[in-house]
């Protein structure tokens, strides 16, 4: 099992969602993060006044998966969420130990 | 054991469900709790007989306390008891209550009993506030009447009926307290029914109240009687639903939860499914909210109400204000009780004294207020002189929120703007919106003035200083008052809305100038919010698009704050720095579209694009184009070169690239290349053109979002051969863009064998602007300079070098000039913005001015 971490543009998350959807996975996490990588932020001015956006809006998805999986849901991602400019955002890939659904107690595969 | 009192843990199950079904919970709960509550005593005076003839104990009296001795015992509430004894033999009572606890527990009861003497809960009583408030509704359940009716009279008269001033103030406290374990916003979503704001302990605390100052236990005859009405319609609906609560978790469960909503709403009448949980979580809102007010109304008359003395102390205090309202202790009364009935428009007149005088009205008056509501007609409605009142109190913008919601608690809101009436106690059957619709428009109204006060000043810089431009705040307070008012009816909400508020507007006589961006920013309350989260804000026609939607600056920045209001109102988690900062970023990219005037001015509206395209476009293939075409592309030409463009576009799926012309007066051509683009496209083809000694006079080139090349050329070549060069042009790019042959080595050749030499004119200096303040999204290389065959290729192909990618150019030749313009990203789609890149791209462009050496070509003439 995997866990697959990706940071993406924001807009794009109706897009990896759905395709994400469309090749089975059931579930995932989203969060609402800011940082920033090679994309700085940047300055505006409006009026005379400066605003700074130094960290940049992103959202995260967090996925568990099978291994037979990985490279598809990778590919998925990866196609969904490019725009081929800055600031596309980044995949991680970790390796999991063991899930256990709360509910059921069910362990491994049967509980992703 | 379990058969003692007659019957067994199970059967007594079955004969509250029983009863509840014989009963029809919903049609008079209140019959249910008093039968259940009958059940009850019988089972525990049972239970108190065998346990004296068991035990020899000294003589007691059992009493009922709390919500039981009310007898308003609900499935599964709590049974508290109190044994009172005379004074001794103290120590013979517990095997007592032991006897008549464990048949009771074993029953599944949920029984507790004190024993104390009547010297004792005298005493415990004036200390403890749950011990008094529990004496209040105390019974006689079995045993020595004396002992209860000697408890009770002194109870009475010596605690319950003095110092209830302090009373009131610790009651206060205790509500206060309790409110706040239950401010979580969860608990707006999913409410205790019997602790939480409104909900069945605040209803009795004001009856408590009233038991004590009034010394009745009829609450109703202190209240008019509509309101009355309407508020034992409020209990009788919460009991419904706690009955329900309870015997569909067989346990005390007080927490109407999302999962037990969903069973309860069917089995009280209310249709299955989301619609019917969504009226049954209304009817909940105004059920708590009607109990809300009453617990407030009572316990400020207790706290508040002046003595007798102090009544004609105040006499000599009193200062009138006008003819109709006068102030004393810090409070605005009604001189005359009639003068509503009379003359309805004081009523407006009387919040806005509350505003500017910043005190807040007697109980009497908000009294007087509710009992003339029915004087509120379409006249009062559009009263010139209501209306202006009322814009008044909105556009001063102080406490205007606090006054919105007073109007709405006494119900003056939704008789002066009865739209407003819809979306009452309005609930979503979802975990984001905490509030109802009601609650919620009058936050947002409230989180402007925040705004507006400077409260965010420090997190929000921007917003604040955008309302506090605002020429009229109290249009966006009205828009954020009626933002969501068509969330009453089925359908679009916001379109719905505009409609009514066209309708309110013109009813309250508003000009156009303030309903037409009220009407707007309604009918447009989420478009903000659906282009900052879900549309790629560095894409420029996202923002053109966004900002023709939004029209001026004006409505733009009403927009931004309204959108701000409405989010915070939500709850306090819907706002985030993330959300923030999306809003901020297509916020001040709009605005500097609107302050460079680059809106209108050279772009088409959208409807004026669709009325062009149908002038020679199908509708499929409209509904197909329309989203990959620029407007900046859609403005530079006819639809009838749009459509012959797309006819290009759908060969060039099949061929590499198309280019077609037409030759004018002989010596001049407009070509036109269609191609896939690509890095360094447009340097490939005006060095293909510089190959074929074609001047170029004028250039634009477009990307279409599908990444379809358009450009158009107008070329000029003087030796009347011009056919034969473009068709040299067309196969020399050919070969070039496949990358058959580099345009370098081309270049080359062509240069040796010719042996061309540059012809000697007039020299211009040359001048490079690199702009990046005109454009959120593009650099702007501006170029002016000394014209000369393959000027442009040598441009272009060094800003190629250079990494700039060129996604727009117009290119235009005066006389001996050249002015050229490129929109240019860098590789990565961002603008070139650091001074080390751009000063160096300048020299690089600067030097390529002046004839160089390196190439030179002979005039043929």
């Amino acid at each position: 099992m995997k866990k697959i971490e990706a940071i993406i543009k924001p807009f794009k998350l109706d897009e990896v969602k759905n395709a994400l959807t469309k090749i089975g996975v059931q579930g995932m996490t989203v969060t609402e993060v800011k940082g920033f990588g090679r994309q700085k932020g940047h300055t505006e001015v409006y009026r005379g006044a400066e605003y700074k956006i130094d960290f940049l809006p992103k959202v995260k998805i967090e996925l568990i998966t099978s291994e037979e999986m990985v490279t598809q849901v990778i590919e998925t991602i990866e196609r969904a969420a490019k725009t081929g400019k800055i600031g596309d955002g980044k995949i991680f890939i970790f390796p999991v130990e063991e899930v256990i659904r709360i509910r059921t107690g069910e362990r491994g595969r049967d509980a992703i | 054991m379990q058969f003692e009192l007659g019957v067994t843990k199970n059967g007594l199950i079955h004969t509250k469900h029983r009863m509840a079904q014989t009963i029809s919970t919903h049609s008079s709960p209140r019959d249910f709790l008093r039968q259940h509550s009958d059940m009850v005593d019988s089972l525990v005076r049972k239970a108190f007989q065998n346990a004296q003839s068991q035990v020899s104990s000294p003589s007691v009296c059992l009493m009922a306390v709390g919500g039981y001795g009310k007898a308003e015992l609900a499935p599964y509430s709590d049974i508290d008891l109190l044994l009172l004894y005379s004074a001794s033999k103290k120590e013979d009572l517990p095997p007592l209550v032991e006897k008549i606890l464990y048949p009771l527990w074993d029953l599944g009861l949920d029984v507790s009993c004190s024993s104390r003497s009547i010297n004792e809960c005298l005493k415990m009583a004036q200390s403890d506030l749950h011990i008094k408030t529990g004496l209040i509704d105390g019974r006689y359940l079995d045993g020595e009447y004396e002992f209860f009716r000697n408890l009770y009279g002194l109870f009475t008269r010596k605690i319950l009926h003095r110092k209830v001033r302090d009373f009131a103030g610790a009651l206060t406290k205790d509500l206060h307290l309790r409110h706040q374990k239950y401010e979580d916003p969860n608990y707006a979503l999913e409410p205790n029914i019997k602790e939480g704001e409104g909900g069945l302990r605040d209803f009795q605390m004001g009856r408590w109240i009233i038991r004590a100052k009034y010394k009745t236990d009829r609450w109703d005859s202190i209240l008019f009687p509509d309101h009355s009405q309407s508020l034992e319609k409020s209990l009788q609906f919460l009991w419904a639903v706690r009955n329900q609560l309870h015997l569909l978790s067989g346990r005390r469960q007080d927490d109407l939860t999302f999962e037990l909503q969903e069973k309860i709403a069917p089995t009280i009448g209310f249709a299955h499914g989301t619609e019917g949980i969504e009226e049954m979580m209304r009817q909940y809102h105004l059920a708590t909210q009607r109990i809300s007010n009453f617990v407030h109304d009572i316990l400020e008359r207790a706290l508040y109400e002046p003595s007798l003395f102090k009544k004609a102390l105040s006499f000599l205090q009193r200062k009138k204000i006008d003819e109709n309202f006068g102030m004393a202790y810090g409070e605005l009364y009604l001189l005359d009780p009639v003068t509503f009935k009379r003359d309805p428009p004081r009523l407006m007149t009387l919040f806005h004294h509350c505003q500017t005088y910043q005190i807040k009205m007697d109980f009497r008056t908000e009294e007087a207020v509710m009992e003339s509501l029915p004087f509120i007609d379409d006249r009062f409605r559009t009263s010139g002189e209501v209306n202006e009142t009322f814009f008044s109190i909105l556009k001063k913008g102080e406490r205007a929120a606090g006054l919105l919601r007073k109007m709405h608690e006494l119900g003056f809101l939704s008789r002066y703007i009865p739209e407003f009436s819809e979306v009452e106690g309005k609930v979503h059957y979802d975990l984001y919106h905490v509030h109802p619709v009601d609650s919620h428009s009058i936050l947002a109204v409230e989180e402007l003035e925040k705004l507006r006060r400077g409260l965010y000043e420090k997190e929000y810089p921007l917003l604040t200083s955008l309302i506090r431009e605002l020429e009229n705040p109290g249009i966006l307070f009205l828009t954020a008052l009626l933002h969501d008012i068509g969330k009453g009816r089925e359908g679009n909400h916001s379109l719905i809305g505009a409609e009514w508020v066209e309708r309110i507007g013109t009813r309250m006589g508003l000009a156009s100038e303030y309903k037409d961006p009220m009407v707007f920013l309604v009918s447009h309350h989420l478009s903000m919010i659906e282009t900052a989260f879900r549309r790629n804000l560095q894409d420029e026609q996202v923002i053109l698009h966004f900002a023709q939607k939004v029209k001026n600056l004006n409505q733009l920045k009403m927009l931004y704050l309204l959108t701000f209001a409405d989010i915070k109102a939500v709850g306090p988690e819907a706002w985030t720095a993330w959300k923030n900062t999306l809003l901020m970023e297509l916020f001040l990219k709009t605005a500097h579209f609107f302050e460079r005037g680059a809106v209108a001015e050279p772009f088409l509206t959208g409807d004026e694009i669709l009325q062009k395209l149908r002038e020679s476009l199908s509708p499929e293939i409209i509904s197909e184009y329309a989203d990959r075409l620029p407007d900046r592309y859609l403005s530079c030409y006819s639809s009838a070169e749009i459509a012959r463009h797309i006819d290009m576009a759908r060969s060039i799926e099949k061929e590499l690239l198309l280019v077609e012309w037409e030759i004018e007066k002989e010596i001049q051509a407009k070509v036109t290349v269609c191609t896939k683009d690509r890095y360094g496209l447009f340097s490939k083809m005006t060095g293909s053109m510089f190959l074929n000694r074609l001047n170029i006079l004028q250039a634009q080139i477009h990307t279409w979002e599908d990444g379809t090349a358009l450009d158009t050329f107008w070329v000029e070549d003087g030796t009347k051969d011009i056919e034969r060069r473009l068709q040299q042009f067309k196969k020399d790019l050919k070969k070039i863009v496949s990358g058959e042959v580099p345009l370098r080595d081309l270049l080359f050749e062509r240069i040796e064998s010719n042996g061309i030499k540059q012809k000697i004119i007039p020299r211009v200096s040359g001048e490079v602007k690199i702009n990046n303040q005109d454009s959120d999204f593009y650099t702007i290389v501006e170029i002016a300079g000394e014209d000369r065959l393959g000027i442009l290729y040598e441009i272009t192909q060094a800003l190629t070098d250079h990494g700039c990618d060129i996604h727009f150019a117009r290119i235009s030749t005066l006389g001996n000039r050249i002015v050229d313009v490129f929109y240019v990203q860098d590789e990565w789609g961002e603008k070139i913005e650091e001074k080390q890149k751009t000063d160096r791209l300048k020299q690089i462009l600067l030097n390529r001015l002046p004839p160089r050496e390196g190439i030179t070509l002979k005039d043929h003439s």
